[in-house]
């Protein structure tokens, strides 16, 4: 039976814990067993509690999100002249190098072995890589990653200039890659892990693991950007925490093939059945639509969840996609840099 | 089980049982199975365990935290 337009997706969108522990679950946890030996190379994230604190209640989360471009959020940060706490996705730390912004926290959280260390500049990427590879080069998230090779080596660059000054949350689920590269860098690794199952459960991976390795478990929401979001709460303590790039979504005006899982979907249900996956949001506040897909709509329930519980005010400053609703003030990034004097 | 409903005669043809096809959604869910999915299932009410504090940072743990019993 043929299936609407966003009904295949909605319901996988229930399926996406499972679909998600079962890619990689066990990759994560075979990575923190691997990490093991090296967590001497860094401290707890027990040690960045409360740091920051000399910058104020407010925080800035980057994320990697398609708005991030185009609503130029690094340019006026620097026009706005922001001083509070900067924290941001790997993925979104070549942007920021890029256009002289540098976090003061970086957050990394996916086990994928040859993917994540992109974001750091991957010393070892060669054409073949590339060639088998099209997720950089096809998807709406950083333009300057079409041109692949050129971009790995500036982030090469910018990232061993730049590294020593920056402090990274590391998940031990990283991979081999992204460890070593961070380390190369001279970043200040801080060490977590992120939570697997419900710690308090019998037979549980994240109370197995912690007992292990005695590092903090943390929430991480399901992707990184949220756990960002986590760490300007929870750990760092922030009373004012903004989010950008946070799109969770792509523009309408972005075609299939720059999306994610653009290649899988296709594969499975054909291009003229792509509108069955992809969901369409009207955004109220830009009365704007937007569209998504199966993960980031996942993503974006569990966000809604855990802002509920939240012990700061959360604040939407994305300017685009479809994070809005209870506990979310959407406001336009500028108007939040100016509270943040007040 | 077997035991209990085993037959007491033998069929004069051998019977072949085709699975009925799988659906869109299941045939999604299994190739989706390899390659979908975020950069860590679980969610938790939890924000962060703490655990046991160490030498190295000896401050206290917050309201939320839950402290893990060693195994």
């Amino acid at each position: 039976m043929k299936e609407g337009p966003g009904e295949l997706g909605q319901k996988l969108v229930a399926n996406m814990p499972a679909l998600t522990q079962a890619r990689i679950g066990e990759l994560g946890y075979q990575n923190a067993l691997r990490n093991q030996p090296l967590l001497g190379r860094g401290k707890s994230l027990r040690a960045l509690r409360g740091q920051f604190s000399d910058k104020g209640d407010h925080c800035i989360v980057v994320g990697a999100g398609p708005s991030l471009h185009r609503r130029r959020v690094a340019e006026r940060l620097r026009e706005l002249r922001y001083q509070g706490t900067l924290i941001a996705t790997e993925s979104a730390m070549s942007y920021c190098l890029r256009n002289q912004l540098i976090p003061d926290l970086v957050v990394s959280l996916d086990p994928h072995a040859k993917r994540i260390v992109r974001w750091f500049g991957d010393p070892k990427l060669v054409p073949e890589d590339i060639a088998k590879d099209d997720y950089f080069s096809r998807q709406d998230m950083d333009p300057a990653f079409a041109d692949e090779l050129r971009s790995n080596l500036q982030m090469i660059e910018l990232l061993n200039q730049h590294g020593k000054k920056m402090r990274i949350a590391l998940a031990t689920s990283a991979s081999e890659a992204v460890v070593d590269r961070v380390i190369e860098t001279g970043m200040e690794i801080f060490w977590w892990n992120p939570m697997y199952d419900d710690p308090n459960a019998p037979d549980s991976v994240t109370a197995k693991l912690q007992a292990l390795n005695r590092m903090p478990c943390m929430n991480a929401g399901g992707n990184v950007g949220s756990a960002c979001w986590m760490m300007a709460d929870a750990v760092l303590g922030k009373k004012h925490v903004a989010l950008t790039g946070i799109d969770f979504s792509y523009y309408g005006d972005t075609p299939y093939r720059s999306t994610q899982y653009y290649r899988d979907a296709v594969d499975l249900v054909g291009e003229e059945a792509l509108d069955s996956i992809f969901m369409r949001v009207f955004n109220p506040h830009l009365e704007a639509w937007f569209y998504t897909d199966p993960a980031y709509m996942w993503y974006r329930n569990c966000f809604m969840e855990m802002v509920g519980d939240a012990s700061c005010k959360t604040y939407n400053c994305t300017e685009g996609g479809i994070l809005f609703g209870d506990n979310i003030t959407f406001l336009p990034l500028d108007k939040y840099v100016q509270g943040t004097r007040s | 089980m077997s035991d209990v409903l085993r037959g007491n005669f033998t069929p004069k043809r051998t019977v072949d049982v085709t699975e009925e096809a799988a659906s869109l959604e299941t045939r999604f869910e299994q190739e989706a199975m390899k390659r979908l999915g975020g950069s860590i299932a679980f969610v938790s009410k939890h924000k962060v365990v703490w655990g046991e504090e160490n030498e190295s940072s000896p401050s206290e743990p917050t309201p939320e935290s839950v402290t893990i019993t060693k195994k």
